[in-house]
């Protein structure tokens, strides 16, 4: 009886190796992710295969973006707080509304301009091959993908559904 | 044929009976194999379920064939199962952190994301 419960023990145990080792050396990269200052950088690192020198320039780069962005964030939801205040009151689009949607939009494409600028530079930082990847995911994550409208619109004169358009 | 033979026949089997001698070679751990049956011909039929499981690992495990197939699966079990594993966090957090990092970089998603 003794070996039989030494053999099943055994076995638990290698089982349990087995899963503590792959899943250790399969999550050492998550670990080195969430140990750096900033993981998504590093994130970043490990998905387009930067090298030392590359990251640390696009480390710099974000480093100097990040600022502007903010600033940008704060001038835009303040445009978009006094734009609520105003439509509360009104009835109509009074002028100063109007003032402020065109104030608005231009401050967008001022820090979508930024923003493209930014994602250039990033890109021309990597590898070319890596690069024309970047910009083809930022292309889909942000701004830039443009889901919505046209493609709704285009749906409605094809006779589809958004849903069916995309299949 | 006399299915009752008389007392001179009986004799004579039992002559032959005590002349014969088996020279065939018995199977491998006959005795053992025996003594086996006949321990489990005596053991109780009322014995449950824990108990049946228990004697039947015992007799099982052992065996080097057995004990080797065990350990093999364990180990393949274990092994994959930390494979996956890793593999669902590591695209977990590589999912989270590209939107991180897309948070970082576009106002609207980092608008988007604060509501």
């Amino acid at each position: 009886m003794k070996k039989s419960i030494l053999i099943l023990l055994l076995g638990c145990l290698l089982g349990g190796a087995g899963f503590s080792g792959f899943y250790y050396f399969g999550t050492a990269d998550c670990r080195w992710m969430m140990n750096e200052p900033q993981p998504e950088l590093a994130w970043l690192k490990k998905e387009f295969k930067l090298s030392d020198a590359e990251f640390a320039r696009i480390s710099q780069l974000h480093a100097a973006y990040m600022p502007q962005c903010a600033v940008r964030c704060q001038h835009i939801g303040a445009q978009n707080q006094k734009l609520r205040e105003l439509f509360a009151q009104s009835t109509n689009v009074t002028p100063e509304i109007q003032a402020l949607l065109t104030e608005r939009a231009k401050t967008r494409a001022d820090c979508e301009a930024e923003m493209m600028k930014h994602f250039l530079e990033v890109s021309r930082t990597m590898p070319p091959e890596e690069g024309k990847r970047y910009l083809a995911w930022v292309e889909e994550q942000t701004f830039l993908h443009g889901r919505g409208m046209g493609e709704r619109h285009r749906s409605e004169k094809a006779g589809q559904t958004p849903d069916e358009h995309h299949m | 044929m006399n299915p009752n033979p008389g007392p001179e026949n009986d004799e004579s089997l039992r002559k032959v009976l005590r002349q014969w001698a088996v020279d065939a070679p018995l199977p491998p751990r006959f005795q053992e194999q025996v003594w086996r049956r006949i321990a489990r011909a005596e053991a109780k039929p009322e014995q449950g379920f824990w108990t049946n499981l228990a004697k039947q690992v015992e007799a099982l495990v052992p065996r080097p064939r057995f004990a080797l197939a065990y350990l093999s699966v364990f180990l393949v079990l274990g092994v994959t199962a930390g494979a996956v594993a890793a593999q669902l966090k590591t695209s977990k957090l590589d999912s989270e952190l590209s939107q991180r990092y897309v948070q970082s970089i576009d106002p609207y998603k980092a608008d988007t994301a604060h509501r």
